[in-house]
């Protein structure tokens, strides 16, 4: 169980931890709609201080953020390479073939990557703020108005919260058949690409009859305790709305109304400060 | 070879909010001929000891010597260090993958260098040690066997490549009792040819008292006992103040004793009890 920190939760009593999870799914969403509609610096600096603020209130530590961003890594280069190199500014200041790299570039591709930076920090505060079981709870309960037209919504949830609960299990799984190969003197980090995918056989096979034999036990205890979705299951842990809540939404808000106002330039305010009026104008 | 464990310490996760110790300062010696047993409660450290032993898991801090080769140096030979010290996980018929039995028992000897015929010679002992025929079973699917016999092939799968050290973590789980006496007669029974030395973990304190010469307690990560059977079942109170319990046959012995009937064998078998009961009898 290691090393699966995008979306692993963090235990904690803070704020945010204590909100309904439903809440936490809807202000995530407005999050994702707020960052796509910073348009300027002045607005991404306002998204950027959201994110700062809900992880203040959720006590995880910087580290812990910071290793989310670094499991995109990759991601960020790369979109940042491409958009530097492809986007068609007028401000050239070096190229080469087809490769540009202009003024326009470089600001284009450094809020691109503060987008994705973004995205991902807000988006893993919800899984380190809350459990698998909450988000599926939260989820089930948004969807439920669509029972209405007969989406089996309740089945959706226990097929992700089963899914979800299998994931740690299904990694130790594979933590101890890796080593029980390797008591055997399997090795999964040497030789060149075709030997180093044949070696991951012995892994793949016991964990596929592995997989399915836990399911099948699975199949077999839901059914032996007479598990079925019958329309009006009650719940061990109500869901509630609180003053937690209503006050993250507030928070959300302000903050949305804030990028809002910020990519309009609704007070015309900024000209009067050079730098803010740069941010603005870029 | 002997095989010495110096100050041992082990963390889970450590500096997040699931660090957790397993090993605590631990510190013992198996000597050549031994057969350890190492008891203690769930999380007491037991799994993650034994996975030390064959680098399984990096040492954080303290020292292993394999004989002279020193587990804590920055460059191991871990084919070397793995062939001479098997591993038996729980519940090994989970590790079976290949396509045929034969395949699977050659897995770990072919990948420790022997060669193609020597692989096939060393899956037939194995086979036959672990009472299989390598001509009735051999070319099927592992996953055809029954439970039984897939752990025996899971079995011939780790002593085929003939370690000196054969480390079993709980072999037993899971089995009848007639499969817990065969598996337990076929460790003793390679324990005359090249296995030199066994550690068994196991919850079955009749099966320890029985079959061990020597007994490590862990508790809480922390070596709390490093004694024999006889000490730790008949002398000792490290037992009461565990979630340990005592082999039936020391339970007997206790309450015959509180019946002013007193046995002066160990009675860390049957036989043993028998004839310590039989000689009460006879003076």
């Amino acid at each position: 169980m290691k090393d699966i920190t995008l979306g692993q939760y963090y235990p904690s009593d803070s704020f945010t931890h204590k909100m309904d999870a439903r809440v936490k799914l809807v202000l995530v969403v407005a999050f994702i709609v707020a960052v796509f509609l910073a348009k300027n610096f002045l607005s991404y600096i306002a998204v950027a201080a959201c994110v700062i603020c809900a992880t203040l209130v959720s006590r995880i530590p910087i580290s812990k953020m910071l290793k989310s961003i670094k499991a995109i890594i990759m991601i960020l280069i790369f979109t940042g390479i491409l958009n530097l190199m492809f986007y068609n500014g007028e401000t050239v200041y070096w190229s080469w073939w087809r490769f540009n790299v202009s003024l326009e570039g470089i600001i284009f591709s450094v809020k691109m990557v503060l987008r994705l930076v973004l995205l991902v920090m807000g988006t893993t505060l919800l899984t380190f703020t809350t459990t698998p079981t909450g988000i599926t709870d939260g989820m089930e309960s948004l969807m439920s108005p669509l029972k209405y037209i007969k989406v089996p919504v309740h089945d959706i949830a226990v097929i992700m919260s089963i899914a979800l609960r299998f994931i740690p299990i299904l990694s130790e799984e594979v933590d101890k058949i890796m080593m029980a190969q390797k008591a055997r003197g399997a090795s999964f980090d040497t030789g060149g690409l075709v030997s180093r995918a044949k070696a991951l056989l012995p892994i793949l096979i016991p964990l596929f009859v592995s997989a399915f034999r836990r399911a099948d036990e699975l199949a077999l205890a839901l059914d032996a305790r007479c598990y079925n979705a019958t329309p009006n299951r009650t719940r061990y842990q109500v869901m509630k709305f609180g003053w937690r809540d209503l006050a993250g939404v507030i928070g959300t808000a302000v903050f949305i109304v804030l990028v809002v106002a910020l990519n309009n330039n609704f007070w015309g305010a900024y000209q009067s400060v050079e730098a803010a009026w740069w941010l603005f104008a870029v | 070879m002997q095989i010495k464990a110096e100050n041992l310490n082990y963390v889970y996760s450590p500096k997040t909010p699931f660090e957790k110790t397993a090993l605590d300062n631990v510190s013992f010696t198996v000597n050549e001929g031994d057969t350890l047993g190492i008891v203690g409660a769930t999380g007491s450290g037991k799994s993650t000891l034994t996975r030390h032993l064959n680098a399984l898991i990096r040492i954080q801090s303290g020292k292993i010597f394999l004989g002279d080769v020193d587990l804590s140096a920055k460059r191991v030979d871990l084919k070397e260090v793995r062939k001479k010290v098997g591993m038996l996980f729980q519940f090994p018929e989970y590790q079976l993958f290949a396509d045929t039995v034969k395949k699977d028992v050659e897995f770990g000897p072919k990948n420790f260098g022997f060669g193609d015929k020597e692989a096939a010679c060393a899956a037939e002992d194995a086979l036959r040690s672990v009472g299989l025929d390598i001509k009735e079973i051999g070319d099927k699917s592992p996953f055809e066997l029954s439970g039984g016999q897939m752990r025996r092939v899971a079995i011939a799968g780790v002593i085929a490549s003939k370690p000196e050290v054969l480390v079993l973590d709980e072999p037993t789980a899971g089995l009848d009792p007639v499969g817990k006496r065969e598996i337990l007669s076929l460790v003793s029974e390679l324990k005359k040819s090249f296995v030199k030395t066994v550690i068994i973990v196991s919850h079955n304190m009749d099966e320890i008292a029985e079959y061990c010469n020597r007994v490590i307690v862990l508790d809480n990560g922390k070596l709390i006992a490093d004694t024999t059977p006889d000490e730790l079942f008949n002398r000792s109170d490290v037992v009461d103040n565990t979630e340990l319990d005592y082999p039936h046959t020391v339970k007997i012995k206790r309450m015959l004793s509180e019946f002013g009937f007193e046995i002066d064998s160990p009675a860390l078998n049957v036989e043993a009890l028998v004839s310590g009961i039989l000689g009460r009898l006879k003076s």
